[in-house]
Formats: structure tokens, C-alpha cells, sequence
């Protein structure tokens, strides 16, 4: 039979990642509380299923090691090994290994590297001090079908005899007497069947769910004795099964297997046996939930948004048609689109929690290697983020908290000569503010050198000598490109990799990243992302006769400028917004377009995390549902400009990057010298 | 109609490649991932037939089992467990519950569909 395991196998992978991921996060509770049997079950079962669902598909290096890691692990549930931080350890590793395993062996088809081979028969080696003393090596995976061997042993067709004599308790065991008869059927051709009904007593004393029947039964086959008596495997404990073979040349019934087979080979019913706690673990696998390749969401969600360009032309032409059933019609489309968007777009929507928590081994393994007592406390576990942003914040995460354990938190014995703690706490949090999402890692460390920074960054002329920053500024400096973190500042320099590395990857997610720190308490990261990155409220914007888009969220306010007013900006480059300093950019000036500006002009204020600015347009088009489009490779490099998408008319409008444009303005500030840093950038 | 199968597992592999096994052969397959959530299912439609795990969160397969037989409509529905070389003792424990039929982890889906077949037709 040729059954297609390809999807299946797929399912493994991904379902063989979660489970280790349990396994590790349950390890690490363990390590923390030795006696937390909820723990062990939960360990053992991830490597136990792990190790079924990998024989189905045949997968004997990932069969083989699992299944000495599970030993390890049976023996460690009924309490003959303890649990000490050395196994917690090797096991930590096993996890590692079965992880590659299921890598190399599973989503490859390879075989295993040498090095990795090396490490498994040292991980063996390792696990083996655990097993029990007379272990026999079992791969698990080598009794393949016996009767399928038997069957090509044994080509001719033999003609046997089957005596069957069902006991009374077969229904109530769920089996079907029937059944058997025509399953046998399927392994040749039943030549006569007689039914014995001798056992049937008296129909005062039948018992309608108890069975008295008997066959006899002649069946010509191929198949071997062996294969027929495994046929009654499951009823071997109600039934009395005869096979013989008949010599037809002589008519005579040679009794081959004329030994009852009957409560042949049943283990002993009184071995113990330890139930597994019915843990109250979360649900974190439930029915409930459908599997589906990210590719088909993507897919579903870039024709959604389709859609929704498409239903904006249909009210648009509606509109202009002056058809009030029309427009009403389309306006419910328009409404039903909204809610299918709002639908999709939720499809692609993790939690983070998973991304978190695999952090707990980082942090351990890490405050070790620097012999730190480091604590990680998660909260926000729950909160949820897109898929592709949930997958692209793992490693800027990873460097941030690998800077604050090697940095920011000190040795134990600073700390307490600080009057601190001697164990150090890092926190990672993930909360929904204002149409975004904040994740915050926190450490109680010593916080960042002001001084230093801020003499580093004149050094390298990010700041001109005398300017006055706040805090808040300095800090964010570590962040610019060209900020070497190598010698000068020495609680935070990367492992090679830049702070700027960290944002800029950041700023690909369109999120941005802040940072507050206070001496000797600490410091805290902020990162600020997009709830999605398919679909922005836009603020349709006119200059000339191109549109722009600008993220609804960032927009605070409109205001229109007298002409008197345009004279005076202008010469100044900034407005007086009730008594705040507004910087202005002219967009027509910054894209150089050509022509001069309308007679009425208008000022978007724009603000993001703590900077605001007003921009100069021509005409204010109104809010406006926007699909992103990326711009293509040629356009990669252009500052300014996060994207594209297509207006109801089928016009192309180009999305402004907010958070870019202001930085760019900063930097040409900051960098001309004549000017002294005057902050173009108000804080709020 | 189709017979219903229920594959109990909290794997949701081992389940995918029963199901593809039993649909093949032209049974219809109920999925539950755990004893409890397969005992929610066993009301409100009739399942032929029940493949089940042994090692389960939140209710393991032998409780499982051991609930199934007390339910008066599924008195006479053949139970088959999966149990690895290594659970000889589940085996035996299962099967005192009232699943006389198995099937030993890792199997081949036509092993599989030999021991359903055994069982109940489509």
C-alpha cells in the first residue's frame, strides 16, 4: 500500500519541535523543583511520543537515541534515579541533540555529521550511567512484520483447517466474531465455513450479549500459520483457535500448531504499573486547532487585501454615480471586507510566550557560563504579535538580553557591595499600547555610564561638542550606526554584533527602540512594534498631484497654514503650536517636487514614541484603509518611503516611513556644523 | 455510511497518519487529542471503533478505557491500543480494562489498517 506521509511527516517536524520545547521548559522546572512529578510525566511523555510518531515515519537514528533518553527518563519517573543538576544537564543536551536529530534526519532526509555523531556517543555515553544495569539495547524499531516475512517465505498455497470456538464474553470485548471471518477472507479464499451452534443453551438461560458460536472453518492461502494465528491475536484470550494444515493429495489433517494457542503469551496482569499523573498542564495542544502552511494565510491575506482596494473603487465609482441604493449596497460590502480583513489578519496572529520562554535556557545556560545568579521573570506571555514578526524579534531579543547579562547585571559581589541583591533579575514583558505592541527587558543592573557615552559619541562626531541632550538622548545614542561599542564603553559592548544591528532589524519590523536607564538601578529596553505589517490605517495626503500615505496612528493632528504663517515657518522651520516648538518638514521640498505650492497648505502632525513633527502637504484626502505593498529591490535603499499600495482609482500612492524621516532630519541637524545641536526633535 | 473511527493521541502526527491510513480504506476518523476531550466525542454521533493512545495528558489512556466501558452505547465497541515493545505492562493493564485489541508503536499505517480490518469493515 502506498500511502502518501509526506504532510504527516511535516506535521511531526513541527509537532516534534513543540514537544522539545516543553521538554526543555519542564527540565528547567525541574531543575527548580526537583519533586514536581507534573514535570517528569511531562518530560517523559514529549520524549515518548517523540519517539512513536518518529517510527511511523521510519526514522531510526531519531528512534534509536530517543529511546535510550526515554529509559532514562521511565527510570527517573518510578523513582529509581534522582533528579541532580548533572542529569538535568545531559538532558538539557539531549533535547539539543533530538533537535538536530529531527533537523538533519527529519526536514532533510540527511544522515548526521560527524561532529554531531561524536556528541550523540558522548550523550550516550553520558545517559548510559543512568540506565538500568542489565539494559538490553533496543532500537525500538526493528520488529518490523513478521508475517510479511513469512508470507514471502511461503509462496504455496496451502489449504488449512480452522477450528474456532468463540468464548461467551467476545461481544462484550468489543469483537465481532463475523469480523474475523472476513478478514480472513482478505488473506485467501474461505472454501467452506460451518457455523456451530451446539453451545447455544436454553432460551430461558441465553444471555442475548454473551456469544456461543463456533466455526470450522476452510481457508486456501498463501499465507502461513503464523500469519493465521496472529489473525486471532486479539481474541486469543475468549477463543480456542485450531490451525491445521490439510494434505489434500492424502485428505488427512497434519496438525501443525494443534496447541491451543490460547492464553499463550499474555504478560503476568499483576506487573505495577505507574500511572502517569493526569497533569494539569495548560492545554497547549488542543483538537481544536486546525494546522494550516503560513503560505496559504499569506495568500489569503493578500487577496483580502485586494479585496478591499477593489471594494474602495466599487464605493468609490458608487459614490460618484449619485445612486443612494448603490452606495448603501456598497457600504455593506465595504463593512463585511473591514470584518473579513480584521478576520484574516487575526489568522497570522502568535502568541509571544513561546518566543519568551525559550529564552529561560539562554539565560540559564548564559548566567552560568558567566557565573552570575540570574533570574528571568516572563509576563505578557499571552500577548499576541504577527507570525513574521514573532519569528524576525527572537534574535534582536537574544542580543538584548545577552548585553544585559553580560553588562548590564553585575557580579554577585558588586551587587551585594552595592546593597543589592546578590541574584540578579532580568524581565521580559509584552503589553498592547496605543495600536502597538511593547516588549520591555529589564535588568536590575547597574545602568548605563551617561559620560561616557556621551564622550564617546563627540569622539566620533554623532553629537557636536557643547549640545545639550537629555538623558534620554545620550542613552539612545548606543544605537547609532558608527557607535562603537567595542573598548571605550565597557558595560555595553556586543558580542561583535552592534546595538545599530539590533535596531536596524528592529526598524525592518517597522518598530522602533528606545532605552531608559537609571545608575546603579538598572536599564530597560523598550521595543515598540506593529500589532501587523499587511495593512495600515492610512491618512491620504496630497502634494501636487501624488498622494501619499501616512500611518494613521502617528497622526495627532491637522492644521492649516495662513499665508502668513508659511512665511514665517519657512524662514524658520518651525511652527509655534500653542506654545510648543514644532519642527516642519516641507514633503514638496524634501521629494523634490517641482512647481510651487498651492495657495492653501496644511500641516500634518505626526508623532512617534517620543518625537513630533509637523509635515507641510498641500491637500489633507482623509483616512484610507492601506494594503502594503513592498517596494521593489530597486527601491530598497530610499530613506523615507516604507512602501507603496494602490488607491481606489487604481493610482499608486507611496507610504511615507515616519520614523526614518524624522531621524534623517535629526542627523543632517546634528551634523552640520555650523549649527549648533539645536534640537530639531522635541521631546513631549 | 462510513463507520467512524476515533484516534485518540495526543500526538497530532500519529493521528494524521491513522487518519490517512483509515480514510484510505474508507473509514471516516474522528480525532481527539487526549481521554478527556475523546470522551466529550463518544456523545452525539455512534463511533464504530477506538484507537487510543496510553500515554496521554489530562487522562491517560487506560482511565480512558476504563470510562468508555461504563458507557452503556459503546458496551460492544472494539478498543485498540497503541502501546510501545517497552509498555508490556500497559498492554496487559489495557487490555484487563477492556481493550483487547493493540497495536505496537511504531507501526506501519497497513499494520494499521490490518488490525481495524480485524475488527470492523468500513
Amino acid at each position: 500500500m502506498s500511502i502518501n506521509l509526506d504532510q504527516a511527516l511535516q506535521t511531526f517536524i513541527v509537532e516534534a519541535h513543540e514537544l522539545l520545547q516543553v521538554m526543555e521548559q519542564s527540565l528547567l522546572q525541574l531543575e527548580t523543583e526537583p519533586a514536581d512529578q507534573d514535570a517528569i510525566g511531562a518530560i517523559f511523555r514529549a520524549a515518548h511520543t517523540i519517539k512513536g510518531s518518529a517510527g511511523l515515519f521510519g526514522l531510526n537514528p531519531v528512534v534509536s537515541f530517543t529511546h535510550i533518553v526515554e529509559d532514562v527518563l521511565d527510570r527517573l519517573r518510578d523513582g529509581s534515579v534522582a533528579v541532580d543538576s548533572r542529569l538535568i544537564a545531559v538532558l538539557l543536551k539531549c533535547g539539543d541533540h533530538m533537535l538536530e536529530l529531527i533537523n538533519v534526519v527529519a526536514s532533510r532526509g540527511e544522515p548526521l555529521q560527524p561532529a554531531a555523531l561524536e556528541r550523540e556517543a558522548a550523550l550516550r555515553e553520558a545517559l548510559s550511567t543512568y540506565q538500568a544495569p542489565h539494559h538490553t539495547p533496543d532500537t525500538g524499531a526493528q520488529h518490523t512484520e513478521a508475517g510479511a516475512a513469512d508470507r514471502a517465505n511461503a509462496p504455496a498455497e496451502v489449504l488449512w483447517h480452522i477450528s474456532l470456538r468463540f468464548g461467551v464474553d467476545v461481544f462484550r470485548n468489543g469483537m465481532d466474531p463475523l469480523s474475523f471471518l472476513r478478514y480472513l477472507e482478505t488473506l485467501g479464499q474461505i472454501t467452506q465455513v460451518t457455523t456451530l451452534t451446539d453451545s447455544i443453551p436454553a432460551l430461558d438461560s441465553w444471555d442475548p450479549e454473551s456469544c456461543y458460536l463456533g466455526f470450522e472453518i476452510e481457508l486456501r492461502s498463501t499465507a502461513s500459520h503464523a500469519t493465521l494465528n496472529e489473525v486471532f491475536d486479539f481474541v486469543r484470550d475468549d477463543c480456542d483457535v485450531h490451525i491445521d494444515a490439510i494434505d489434500e493429495a492424502s485428505d488427512s489433517a497434519v496438525s501443525i500448531g494443534s496447541e491451543l494457542v490460547a492464553q499463550a503469551e499474555q504478560g503476568p496482569l499483576t506487573a505495577s504499573v505507574q500511572r502517569l499523573p493526569a497533569a494539569s498542564e495548560p492545554k497547549t495542544r488542543d483538537g481544536n486547532y486546525v494546522r494550516v502552511n503560513a503560505d496559504k494565510l499569506d495568500e489569503l491575506i493578500n487577496l483580502v487585501g485586494e479585496l478591499v482596494i477593489a471594494s474602495a473603487g466599487a464605493s468609490l465609482l458608487a459614490r460618484s454615480c449619485n445612486n443612494d441604493p448603490l452606495q448603501e449596497a456598497t457600504s455593506t460590502v465595504s463593512g463585511l471586507v473591514e470584518e473579513i480583513l480584521d478576520g484574516a489578519l487575526h489568522l497570522r496572529m502568535i502568541p509571544i510566550g513561546d518566543t519568551f520562554n525559550r529564552f529561560r535556557r539562554v539565560v540559564r545556560d548564559i548566567s552560568q557560563e558567566l557565573g552570575k545568579d540570574i533570574e528571568l521573570t516572563i509576563s505578557g506571555a499571552e500577548t499576541e504579535l504577527d507570525k513574521t514578526v514573532v519569528e524576525k524579534i527572537g534574535d534582536p531579543l537574544m542580543h538584548l538580553l545577552r548585553n544585559a547579562m553580560d553588562h548590564g547585571i553585575e557580579s554577585a559581589d558588586a551587587r551585594r557591595a552595592a546593597g543589592k541583591a546578590g541574584k540578579g533579575h532580568l524581565s521580559l514583558n509584552a503589553y498592547h499600547d496605543s495600536g502597538s505592541i511593547v516588549i520591555e527587558i529589564a535588568d536590575d543592573g547597574n545602568g548605563l555610564n551617561r559620560e561616557r557615552i556621551l564622550e564617546k559619541a563627540q569622539e566620533r562626531g554623532l553629537v557636536a561638542s557643547g549640545a545639550v541632550l537629555s538623558d534620554q538622548e545620550i542613552y539612545n545614542l548606543i544605537f547609532e550606526p558608527g557607535f562603537s561599542t567595542a573598548e571605550a564603553v565597557t558595560n555595553l559592548s556586543g558580542r561583535g554584533v552592534g546595538m545599530d544591528v539590533v535596531k536596524r532589524n528592529i526598524t525592518l519590523l517597522r518598530g522602533t527602540v528606545d532605552l531608559d536607564s537609571r545608575p546603579g538601578q538598572g536599564t530597560v529596553v523598550r521595543i515598540r512594534l506593529p500589532l501587523t505589517l499587511a495593512i495600515i490605517n492610512g491618512f491620504l495626503v496630497g502634494i501636487d498631484t501624488s498622494t501619499y500615505v501616512i500611518p494613521l496612528d502617528m497622526v495627532q493632528e491637522c492644521i492649516e497654514l495662513d499665508e502668513h504663517q508659511r512665511q514665517s515657518s519657512r524662514e524658520k522651520g518651525y511652527l509655534d503650536l500653542r506654545g510648543e516648538v514644532l519642527p516642519l518638514v516641507d514633503l514638496r521640498e524634501h521629494f523634490s517636487h517641482e512647481g510651487s505650492a498651492g495657495r492653501r497648505q496644511n500641516v500634518v502632525v505626526v508623532r512617534y514614541a517620543e518625537h513630533k513633527a509637523g509635515l507641510v502637504v498641500d491637500d489633507l484626502l482623509g483616512e484610507f484603509q492601506t494594503v502594503i505593498k513592498p517596494l521593489g529591490k530597486l527601491f530598497g535603499a530610499l530613506r523615507g518611503i516604507s512602501g507603496s499600495t494602490i488607491l481606489g482609482s487604481g493610482a499608486v500612492a507611496l507610504i511615507l516611513d515616519v520614523p526614518a524621516l524624522l531621524n534623517q532630519i535629526v542627523q543632517l541637524e546634528a551634523r552640520t556644523p555650523q549649527a549648533p545641536y539645536s534640537p530639531t526633535v522635541v521631546a513631549r | 455510511m462510513a463507520k467512524n473511527v476515533l484516534v485518540v493521541d495526543d500526538s497530532s502526527s500519529v493521528r494524521q497518519v491513522v487518519g490517512i491510513a483509515l480514510k484510505s480504506a474508507g473509514y471516516d476518523v474522528i480525532e481527539a487529542c487526549d481521554g478527556k476531550d475523546a470522551l466529550g466525542k463518544l456523545t452525539g454521533q455512534k463511533v464504530h471503533l477506538i484507537i487510543s493512545d496510553v500515554n496521554m495528558p489530562n487522562m491517560d489512556g487506560i482511565t480512558f478505557v476504563k470510562e468508555v466501558k461504563k458507557l452503556a452505547s459503546y458496551k460492544f465497541t472494539p478498543i485498540i491500543m497503541l502501546t510501545t515493545e517497552s509498555q508490556e505492562s500497559k498492554k496487559a493493564e489495557g487490555q484487563a480494562a477492556g481493550a483487547k485489541a493493540w497495536v505496537v508503536k511504531p507501526f506501519q499505517p497497513a499494520q494499521m489498517l490490518a488490525a481495524v480490518s480485524k475488527l470492523i469493515l468500513p
